[in-house]
């Protein structure tokens, strides 16, 4: 049954719940509240399935290539939804995360590449450490930038006075700036520990060479650079920290965060996106039947790219 | 028992008669006893506000005391000339008390349209009449049922959700936006006004802990402060004092702004980039209107927030029509189960009365046939029913009309003499 469920099912649902944020604008309503969450938590039950069979069908998934990388991203992102729409029925968060969520589907299905990563470091736990920190802050900087699009929009409306827009709550500047505040802070030390922990999977390959001319390694270590930056420069200096100045940070984090993962896509890369094709080993090769039991990573064998991600996927 | 209403609220009188006739808060207990002392058998329940000063009453017609009555007895209570209190009072009886009632605890009658003090009001008018037994099952149904219509048309429209005097805006709207909590937050109070401390008064309802307040007059001041448990800071600290809050409330009398835009340059350098949220409730303005440019600095002058009571208002206004259809409704639902409960009992009293009759001759008539059998004799039990359901078909669907139309208790009677129903 599982497998009847595809990517249109859960981008429909997406879809149906983004509409009727959108119709928010319009008119009031008691019960689309409950419709609302209702065709958001339809679609991630699906996008979950779907999720669930492709780690069935598929050695290494739900991370096992850049397509489900972003499959996943967007699935938590949606879960992110979900909290703040349960916590804050009123304010319109899907009409800021939802089109994230479908421009992330959008993505795993047009453009990123499907084909397996390299599964060698994946079956380690630096693997899996290093490719859940990289989603992580992936997430973190995707939240921050809504938070910081809200942030914005809220500061301009109360600066123009209009009576009070009914059909448009937004958060307090307050709550907004915290949420920006933490949504960096998380997303400097998840893309630290994404970054160390991939350090750790190169130097325990064979190879044990970091390739830096690489352009995914080195938009990873721009955003990264940029995000610690921002992250100290928020936690030591107070006034970055509040009003426009953290919103204008997070927003500017999305922009570092889309170049890197546009790097990843576009550019042909050994790490992850358009990487190397992999070329399956003979099955008869025996460091191959111990990479398939975790012990030994592929990359040590010399067949696939000595810098393959954790889980693949991007940067 | 019929319901009356006799009072003066905002609509009929003035508010020097209000302010003679109003019962204060120490004052109802002793006027609802000398009441019960001289109206035993009426039920009674006094609302008193700024607004209104009103009697609901309930008991049998004639003992219903009528507009002069109650006139006399304000009149005497207050060592006032009747005179004085009649030509200012209204009466309402029945529908037109029942649905009074309803709007005045919906907010709907009142000065400032739905605002949310007279329901509180309302249901302490009823607990203090029912604590001193002066309210029977009549009242008692009805304020219940007033008290389910104001929450049914809370919930069910928008009249209470969009604030329409200018403090509550400017704390409850564009304070709220910016500020997710206010305990952890500094005000400045600017000047020791009305309007300023009723703002206050907003602030302190939303959790506002830290208030210092600053005025020309140190002593005005520190009166101020006193009375809203604050701190006083001296005039000349008035550039400190700006930097350490994040709201400021500014109302004083001065005749240019207090506050000019290089001024509050200085201030902003020790600010560190803080929203600040400035209420320039003063005419001419406090503070130089360009500092609304100012990044992170969110400045509202009085006409900034009339605008938006307005669209308040009007958005209030749009809810009437809809509040109005729920209080009728209301009424029309409360005035139904009222009649049913007055005819219930003489109707099932009527029934009761045919039945004896009924097992007497079928008991009569089945020791005549002993022979009879049973399914025959259930036959003859069912004619028998049908024949009595038909007889009091006709009075019972008279009384039902008559119910409708609200005149039912003539019939009642007639019902009871004609049949001898007794309790």
């Amino acid at each position: 049954m599982l497998a009847g469920v595809g990517v249109i099912c859960f981008t429909g649902s997406y879809a149906v719940a983004l509409a009727l944020e959108l119709s928010r604008l319009v008119f009031r309503s008691g019960i689309r509240g409950a419709f609302l969450l209702g065709w958001a938590a339809a679609g991630l039950v699906a996008h979950s399935a779907y999720l669930y069979h492709e780690a069935l069908r598929v050695p290494g998934s739900p991370l096992s290539s850049t397509r489900d990388w972003y499959l996943v991203a967007s699935w938590l992102l949606v879960v992110v939804y979900l909290y703040l729409t349960w916590c804050r029925p009123r304010v319109p968060f899907g009409l800021f995360v939802l089109p994230l969520v479908l421009g992330l589907i959008g993505v795993a299905v047009f453009l990123a590449d499907a084909s397996p990563n390299p599964r060698g470091p994946a079956s380690t736990a630096w693997g899996v450490i290093h490719g859940v920190s990289i989603l992580l802050a992936t997430v973190a900087v995707l939240v921050g930038f809504v938070a910081g699009l809200m942030y914005m929009e809220q500061a301009r409306r109360l600066k123009r006075k209009p009576a009070t827009p009914r059909r448009l709550r937004l958060p307090s500047l307050e709550w907004l700036g915290r949420l920006n505040y933490r949504a960096i802070v998380l997303a400097a030390a998840a893309l630290g520990v994404g970054v160390a922990s991939g350090m750790v999977l190169v130097v325990r390959s064979r190879e044990g060479r970091v390739p830096w001319s690489d352009p995914t390694i080195v938009s990873t270590w721009v955003a990264l650079v940029w995000l610690v930056a921002a992250a100290l420069v928020a936690a030591a200096y107070p006034p970055a920290r509040t009003g426009r100045r953290v919103a204008h940070l997070t927003v500017a984090s999305f922009v570092v965060l889309v170049a890197a993962l546009g790097v990843g896509l576009l550019w042909k890369t050994q790490h992850g996106g358009r990487h190397v094709p992999f070329v399956p080993p003979p099955a008869d090769c025996p460091d191959v039947r111990a990479s398939e039991k975790g012990t030994v990573p592929l990359a040590a064998v010399g067949k696939v790219p000595a810098h393959g991600p954790a889980h693949g996927g991007p940067p | 028992m019929s319901v009356r209403m006799i009072g003066c609220s905002h609509r009929d009188a003035p508010i020097e008669v209000r302010e003679r006739v109003a019962l204060g808060h120490c004052q109802l207990t002793p006027a609802l006893a000398a009441w019960q002392e001289r109206f035993a058998a009426v039920e009674a329940v006094v609302l008193s506000t700024c607004n209104r000063v009103e009697f609901y009453l309930a008991a049998d017609d004639a003992a219903l005391p009528e507009t002069d009555a109650v006139a006399a007895f304000l009149a005497a209570f207050h060592g006032l000339a009747p005179e004085e209190v009649l030509p200012h009072l209204r009466r309402k009886d029945g529908r037109e008390a029942v649905s009074h009632l309803f709007r005045v605890a919906a907010s709907l009658d009142s000065m400032v349209l739905g605002e949310a003090q007279i329901l509180g009001q309302v249901k302490d008018a009823y607990e203090r009449a029912r604590q001193q037994d002066a309210v029977g099952p009549t009242l008692h149904g009805l304020f219940q049922a007033a008290l389910r219509v104001a929450r049914c048309v809370a919930s069910q429209t928008e009249l209470h959700q969009h604030r329409v005097s200018v403090p509550s805006v400017a704390v409850g709207e564009f304070a709220r936006q910016i500020f997710d909590r206010f305990d952890d937050k500094n005000a400045l109070v600017i000047g020791a006004g009305e309007m300023a401390e009723e703002t206050v008064r907003y602030l302190r309802e939303e959790g506002i802990r830290d208030l210092v307040v600053a005025n020309r007059s140190a002593q005005r001041a520190e009166t101020l402060a006193e009375h809203w448990n604050a701190r006083a800071a001296p005039w000349n600290e008035l550039a400190r004092a700006l930097a350490e809050a994040d709201l400021v409330v500014s109302a004083t009398g001065a005749g240019r702004p207090i506050v000019s835009a290089a001024e509050f340059s200085a201030v902003e350098a020790a600010r560190a980039g803080r929203p600040l949220f400035i209420l320039d409730l003063a005419v001419p303005r406090d503070f130089e209107p360009t500092i609304a440019q100012r990044p992170d600095v969110y400045l509202y002058s009085i006409d900034d927030l009339q605008s938006t009571c307005q669209t308040n208002r009007r958005h209030r206004d749009k809810e009437l029509p809809k509040a109005d259809r729920i209080v009728d409704a209301e009424v029309d639902r409360y005035l139904e189960e009222s009649r049913h409960q007055t005819g219930g009992p003489i109707i099932r009293r009527l029934r009761e009365v045919w039945q004896q009759p009924k097992e007497e001759e079928l008991e009569r008539l089945f020791r005549k046939l002993a022979d009879l059998p049973e399914p025959a004799r259930a036959e003859i039990r069912r004619s028998f029913d049908r024949l009595i359901n038909k007889l009091l078909h006709p009075p019972l669907e008279s009384l039902r009309n008559e119910s409708r139309r609200g005149t039912s208790s003539a019939l009642l009677e007639a019902l009871a003499k004609l049949f001898q129903l007794k309790d």
